[in-house]
């Protein structure tokens, strides 16, 4: 009876830190991953140990906020740091996010040309339904369906099993970490790090625990549920490494894209994978499309003051209604247009996420820290060297990653 | 006399204020508040000097406008001052945190704050909580106002007057603020509903908590169930119990349902008798079926009753029902035979008894019938309400055509709408 009622309050709470952990692997991070494992083979492997421990500490540390203040992140920086500072952090979150947005859309459009459906029809279709969403309302169902199709990511721990890696060699890889010192495979381990620990990820964490009202007796399931989500991204990633590891790698296949993976994959894994690639790569760009532009309408409206809602009207929320449809629209027709520099408006996005970063985690460890908002639920002393180390380590590399970025090597 | 006129605090913000030699006293950090008649007032200046935090008393300064603050002291008088949570802050307490806008029934974010000198004071007579002070702050008021010009527009004034403001945070409650709580209570409840979905849990809890009773029921049934539950079970066990009596029995019988059964048990236990038991009673039937949406508390009289003694009747039992417009007839097994109208029984001539005008051929639907088949009954015949009936024809109770119009459109409110 005890274990039943145990598990039914767990089930009550999870959620939110499994839910942010399926849309981080979006279609930049399935990318990032893909190029990874078909450049360095297993090399990479060892990374995801300590950016899963990153991860952990930042979520953790988001959720807990959520849990005892019962406001979202950019509430508290709006009320603790005043509007100047919210206001310019709102403005590169808009513009780091639209070139999120785009990513997505260009994932949507490379896994349907695969299946040689037209981006000329299917990105309009996909933007316009997204759209419709909100206008709608429904859009609760449409995230449920999508995360449950996020089951299909277990797809890739299966095409990594199906591609038979050398276990040996990927365990050892795993746990003995490896460095090779040219600048783009820092690149990739700063990459794979920017793609997987970013900025908006933390705003939506604390948004939809505060949401959920979670009580604070109950904040150690909330914990349990992000570490299991943690673990969950890392271990996609994982396999996706593993996959194109396993099968490009030795064939010495360079690729640039998540679709030229699926596409490359045919060979040596079989029509199959391919397909199944390609669905999960058209899942969570549609998934990372409708989420991203919504959850930026949202957090700027709420810092700022502004009607927000996905029932009201462009009268009645014009800032909110206007962000989100501005954000589809310009992101689905840069798709569209050939010639358009996506490849310099995605590195734009990440340099825009790693200029983000430190001050979002600047801000999430002085607030988690503040006693006045947190009471006696502030970081130990012992944790805090451990976040701050993390934090610290972050900024370092993501600053590595954006002087790279500017002036890039030559190999 | 040091304020005349108006001026807004992002406007003084940081500048210095001056001592009568004019040396820099430090910069201003913050602004004390305190309770006046009729409104709240500035009692003294939060300086800040390299890291020194000074306290200025109101008494002590000599002129105070958007260009000059200067003190009659010099820096050896004022005191160094500590923050506590005793005294009300402007920029700490007010400016930037979410409040209730009780006129336009919604929350909003304080932009700025508008000070207006009236008796030598510096009261705090309104908040800004448009764009022009999201400008303002950000320093491109004028900038603002030439860009909508361009689109022939002009930046809108949007302040709040101080009396129209409900403060979330109960720290605020130090100042007075009696008026505005009842005009939140004044609020449509669905207005309620929408804005606690849309402040924290606690500020939820804070605001419901100071709500009317009757109110707070209305709202209660017009939020969404997470919220609901959220809510009822923060409160304290008496008052919780104290509105869900208040509620129709329908409607009690929803919100208990979504408890924890033992949350449930506790505050029935504490109910009267007769009410706890009608929701009980409701409680056994599944939430989309007619007995889940059904009420019990219905007017039904025998059918000898003549006209004249069922209106007497009629105001007596009419104040603790819901939905009138029907009058059932009743057999004394309580078996329904027949039903009337309200505008029948005013037609009537008041000898007639109640057999002689009743409808006997009459629609009905049992506890277990679908809530899909209920509303299409009720579309179909252009009912206000159907009576549910036991397999015996013993009437139970009534589905109303705002229960079923609840499933057709649900409210906004009980919709998701807060964020992603």
């Amino acid at each position: 009876m005890k274990y039943t009622k145990n598990i039914l309050l767990f089930l009550s709470i999870i959620g939110p830190g499994i839910i942010t952990a399926s849309i981080d692997n979006d279609a930049s991070g399935i990318t990032t991953y893909s190029v990874a494992g078909a450049r360095y083979g297993y090399f990479l492997l060892w990374t995801l140990i300590p950016i899963t421990i990153a991860l952990i500490v930042v979520q953790e540390m988001a959720a807990r906020m959520g849990v005892i203040t019962g406001k979202g992140l950019s509430d508290l920086i709006r009320e603790n740091y005043g509007v100047r500072i919210t206001f310019f952090m709102m403005i590169v979150l808009l513009a780091a996010n639209f070139g999120t947005t785009t990513a997505n859309f260009a994932g949507w459009a490379a896994s349907m040309e695969i299946f040689s459906l037209s981006k000329y029809i299917m990105v309009p279709i996909g933007a316009f339904s997204i759209w419709l969403l909100v206008i709608r309302g429904s859009y609760r169902v449409v995230e449920r369906v999508l995360l449950i199709a996020c089951l299909l990511y277990f797809g890739y721990v299966l095409s990594g099993f199906m591609a038979a890696p050398k276990w040996s060699e990927v365990i050892q890889s795993t746990v003995i970490p490896r460095v090779k010192l040219e600048p783009q495979f820092i690149m990739l381990t700063i990459a794979i790090i920017g793609t997987t620990i970013t900025p908006w990820m933390q705003f939506y964490l604390q948004s939809s625990i505060a949401e959920k009202g979670i009580k604070k007796e109950d904040y150690r399931i909330s914990k349990l549920d992000v570490v299991i989500g943690c673990l969950i991204t890392n271990i996609i990633a994982f396999f996706i490494i593993v996959t194109c590891a396993t099968t490009l790698f030795p064939h010495n296949i360079r690729i640039n894209e998540a679709s030229e993976a699926a596409i490359a994959l045919k060979p040596f894994a079989g029509q199959y994978a391919t397909t199944l690639f390609a669905v999960t790569l058209a899942n969570a760009s549609i998934l990372g499309a409708i989420i991203v532009p919504l959850a930026t309408a949202y957090y700027i409206c709420e810092a700022m003051g502004w009607e927000a809602g996905v029932n009201k009207s462009f009268k009645e929320a014009p800032q909110f209604m206007w962000i989100y449809t501005v954000l589809i629209v310009v992101s689905a027709l840069l798709v569209l247009i050939p010639g358009a520099p996506l490849i310099l408006l995605m590195v734009l996005s990440s340099f825009l996420n790693g200029i983000l970063l430190p001050f979002v985690l600047i801000f999430a460890l002085s607030l988690v820290n503040n006693k006045r908002i947190m009471g006696k639920y502030t970081n130990p002393k012992g944790y805090n060297y451990i976040s701050w180390g993390t934090v610290v380590v972050l900024i370092t590399l993501t600053t590595a990653l954006l002087i790279m970025s500017v002036a890039p090597f030559k190999n | 006399m040091p304020l005349f006129g108006e001026l807004f605090v992002s406007e003084i913000l940081r500048k210095s204020v001056l001592d009568p030699m004019g040396d820099d006293l430090g910069r201003v950090k913050d602004f004390i508040v305190v309770k006046g008649e009729p409104l709240p007032r500035v009692s003294a200046l939060i300086l800040e000097k390299k890291k020194d935090i000074y306290r200025l008393g109101w008494e002590h300064i000599g002129i105070f406008n958007k260009r000059i603050i200067s003190a009659r002291v010099y820096t050896s008088k004022i005191k160094p001052y500590e923050f506590s949570e005793d005294d009300l802050l402007i920029v700490r307490d007010i400016l930037d945190k979410q409040i209730v806008d009780a006129n336009g029934a919604k929350v909003v974010r304080v932009n700025d704050v508008k000070l207006e000198g009236i008796n030598s004071n510096a009261c705090l007579t309104a908040v800004d909580v448009g764009m022009r002070g999201i400008m303002r702050r950000l320093g491109i008021e004028r900038r603002g106002e030439d860009l909508y010009r361009v689109f022939g527009k002009s930046l809108p004034q949007t302040l709040i007057r101080w009396n129209y403001i409900q403060p979330l945070e109960p720290r605020l409650t130090t100042i007075s603020l009696t008026v505005p709580r009842q005009m939140v209570s004044a609020l449509h409840p669905a207005d309620i509903a929408d804005i606690i979905s849309k402040v924290s849990h606690e500020e939820g809890v804070a605001l419901f908590e100071g709500l009317d009773p009757d109110v707070a029921a209305e709202a209660l049934h017009e939020l969404q169930p997470d919220v609901q539950k959220a809510i009822i079970q923060s409160l304290d066990k008496d008052f919780a119990s104290d509105i869900v009596e208040r509620m129709p029995p329908d409607e009690a019988a929803d919100v208990l349902g979504n408890l924890p059964s033992e949350k449930a048990k506790e505050i029935l236990e504490s109910m009267e008798k007769g009410e706890a038991q009608d929701i009980q009673e409701l409680l056994g039937h599944e939430e989309d079926t007619a007995g889940g949406l059904m009420t019990n508390e219905f007017i039904a009289y025998p059918p000898e009753l003549p006209v004249m003694d069922v209106i007497e009747k009629f105001k007596i039992d009419a104040h603790d029902v819901e939905i009138v417009y029907y009058i059932y007839i009743i057999d004394e097994n309580k078996k329904l035979i027949g039903v009337t109208s309200l505008k029948e029984i005013l037609l009537s001539s008041p000898n007639v008894p109640l057999s002689e005008i009743m409808e006997t051929k009459l629609k009905t639907v049992t506890p277990d019938t679908d809530q899909d088949d209920v509303a299409e009954i009720i579309s179909k015949y252009n009912l206000l309400a159907i009576p549910v009936v036991d397999t015996n024809g013993v009437l139970l109770g009534i589905v109303t055509i705002d229960d079923i119009m609840d499933i057709l459109l649900p409210p906004l409110s009980k919709k998701r709408r807060k964020r992603v």
